[in-house]
């Protein structure tokens, strides 16, 4: 799965990154990861605003940090479909 | 004098600046501040204000609401060029998305309180006032001069309801926001039921005094240059801050994953210093004079009020967030500031005062445009231009042209120029640059007109 992280680089938009990561590797999953920081390019997302979470070109999340658990309830359901 | 004496002249003079900058008054600001900033950020979800932000949103709703957006979701520059690009391209529009960009740093909370406690409220006030009566009236502008082109910049989108959703703000967190606002206010308002001592006490002992001053040696207190000197409660509370930075680096850095014992720590040593700070302190050849003043009453049941309520009425989660989000401002500002109080604190000495006061000494034009274009073209970060404000009044800057710097300098930096011009072009952006300019200059010479 293709995981994206939205944002210019702020520390929210990091420690979403860094949350990512981590249940990435608690889970055991295969991710790639991209941290899409043009803000042209954030825009082609339907979003308000940053920092976003971005599955398989899905947005999860946007404008807040999501818990962990619900981070991990979103990979495991890329990793199934 | 020599080198060596200018020198440690100069480093005395940061030193007392700095001292100043964190005594028991601009803690009992600085503190609440942050926290309160760190509410907004963590507590008010955005789509209780952006649901007002559409693109069917009437003018007389959506102006308004992006003025409050721009003070209540705004509290980081990040979160404000995502926001000003959606309200463009998806929401309601040029207009309003220019009022959200223009009051969005000028109404920083943090630099709000800070520019109250520091400078004056009615600097403070003026900033917050001005800067939404312009926001909207920039916006309006900009939406006429441009209304052609609104048409056309409509970018598709598969969801046309972006904006549809909305949030409700609960009650709990009123209240919260009510108490967090109660700590900041008990703790700086110049009342006499706050800042009379009602009981006392006098740890006895002339150490006191030789401590305060064997201080005042190492960094003497200068009135002229508004240098305060440090005081006995300030080495303490400076030495509270520090265990606080120590504390809140291993108990906040990942608070949203979870507490540890350092984080308990972090927050009783927070508290404590707020109560510390509360107590009217002054050394006396017989001892430390040791006063209960009406704040410290109000603060210990203020800040218990916030604890009970966090404990018992929030989410974990939230109160995580909220303490995550805290930090972080913290983290980003507060390292900078302290170079900057030194580096202005200095810079005092150095600069002429015949320089400022014959370029901005009384409120024309000129001396206004000077403080606007100082801002544009010094970058200062979040909070620092509240230090650097000051040492240009103790020069001899009039109110005038301070309102002026103040209201241009957040807004005119060169990375958010870059950024506003990647979102709407370079006609518009030259645009918005001059108006902000011109409204800042304005700004400044009524303000100074009504100060005498």
């Amino acid at each position: 799965m293709i995981i994206k992280i939205l944002g210019s680089g702020c520390p929210k938009c990091n420690r979403l990154e860094q949350l990512a990561r981590d249940a990435v590797a608690e889970l055991g999953a295969a991710a790639e990861f991209d941290h899409v920081r043009q803000m042209a390019e954030i825009m082609q997302y339907d979003i308000i605003s940053t920092p976003a979470l971005v599955i398989d070109e899905v947005v999860k999340c946007s404008g807040r940090l999501p818990q962990m658990d619900e981070v991990k309830g979103w990979i495991k359901e890329a990793q199934v479909s | 004098m020599n080198v060596v004496e200018y020198i440690s002249m100069l480093l005395q003079t940061g030193l007392g600046s700095l001292a100043a900058y964190l005594a028991a008054h601009v803690l009992l600001c600085l503190l609440p501040a942050f926290f309160i900033a760190g509410a907004l950020a963590a507590l008010i979800p955005k789509e209780a204000i952006t649901r007002y932000l559409g693109r069917d949103a009437s003018k007389w709703v959506s102006y308004p609401a992006s003025a409050l957006g721009g003070f209540v979701l705004a509290v980081c520059s990040c979160t404000i060029m995502p926001l000003f690009a959606s309200i463009y391209k998806k929401g309601a529009g040029l207009g309003p998305a220019i009022t959200f960009l223009f009051v969005g740093p000028a109404i920083n909370i943090l630099a709000i309180s800070f520019t109250g406690v520091q400078i004056g409220m009615d600097i403070a006030l003026a900033r917050v006032i001005l800067a939404m009566i312009f926001g909207v009236t920039i916006g309006l502008i900009m939406a006429w001069v441009f209304r052609k082109d609104d048409e056309e910049h409509n970018q598709v989108t598969n969801n046309n309801n972006l904006f549809a959703h909305g949030a409700k703000v609960p009650a709990r967190t009123w209240v919260f926001f009510a108490l967090l606002l109660g700590v900041l206010i008990a703790g700086t308002l110049q009342v006499g039921l706050l800042t009379n001592s009602y009981a006392g006490f006098t740890l006895p002992g002339s150490w006191a005094e030789g401590f305060q001053s064997q201080l005042d040696d190492w960094v003497p207190p200068n009135p002229a240059l508004g240098i305060e000197g440090v005081s006995v409660q300030g080495v303490l509370l400076i030495s509270l801050l520090v265990l606080i930075g120590v504390a809140s680096w291993f108990g906040l850095n990942e608070v949203d994953r979870g507490y540890n014992t350092w984080t308990y720590t972090a927050l009783v040593l927070i508290s404590v210093t707020l109560v510390v700070a509360s107590f009217k302190v002054a050394a006396t050849p017989t001892g430390l004079s040791v006063g209960l003043t009406g704040k410290l009453f109000a603060e210990v049941i203020l800040i218990g009020a916030v604890w009970w309520m966090a404990a018992r009425r929030f989410e974990t989660f939230e109160i995580q967030q909220w303490l995550w989000e805290m930090w972080r401002f913290v983290k980003q500002i507060i390292p900078l500031l302290v170079v900057g109080v030194f580096v202005a604190g200095m810079a005092r000495v150095v600069i002429p005062a015949s320089w400022i006061q014959s370029l901005a000494g009384r409120n024309t034009i000129l001396a206004n445009l000077a403080g606007v274009l100082f801002g544009v073209f010094m970058y200062f970060p979040t909070l620092v231009e509240v230090p650097v404000a000051q040492t240009f009044l103790s020069l001899g800057m009039h109110r005038g042209p301070l309102l002026a710097y103040l209201l241009a300098d957040p807004e005119l930096s060169l990375q958010s120029i870059l950024i506003t011009n990647t979102v709407i072009g370079k006609k518009k952006t030259a645009l918005y640059v001059t108006l902000v300019a011109i409204f800042s200059t304005l700004a400044g010479l009524i303000f100074g007109f009504f100060v005498r």
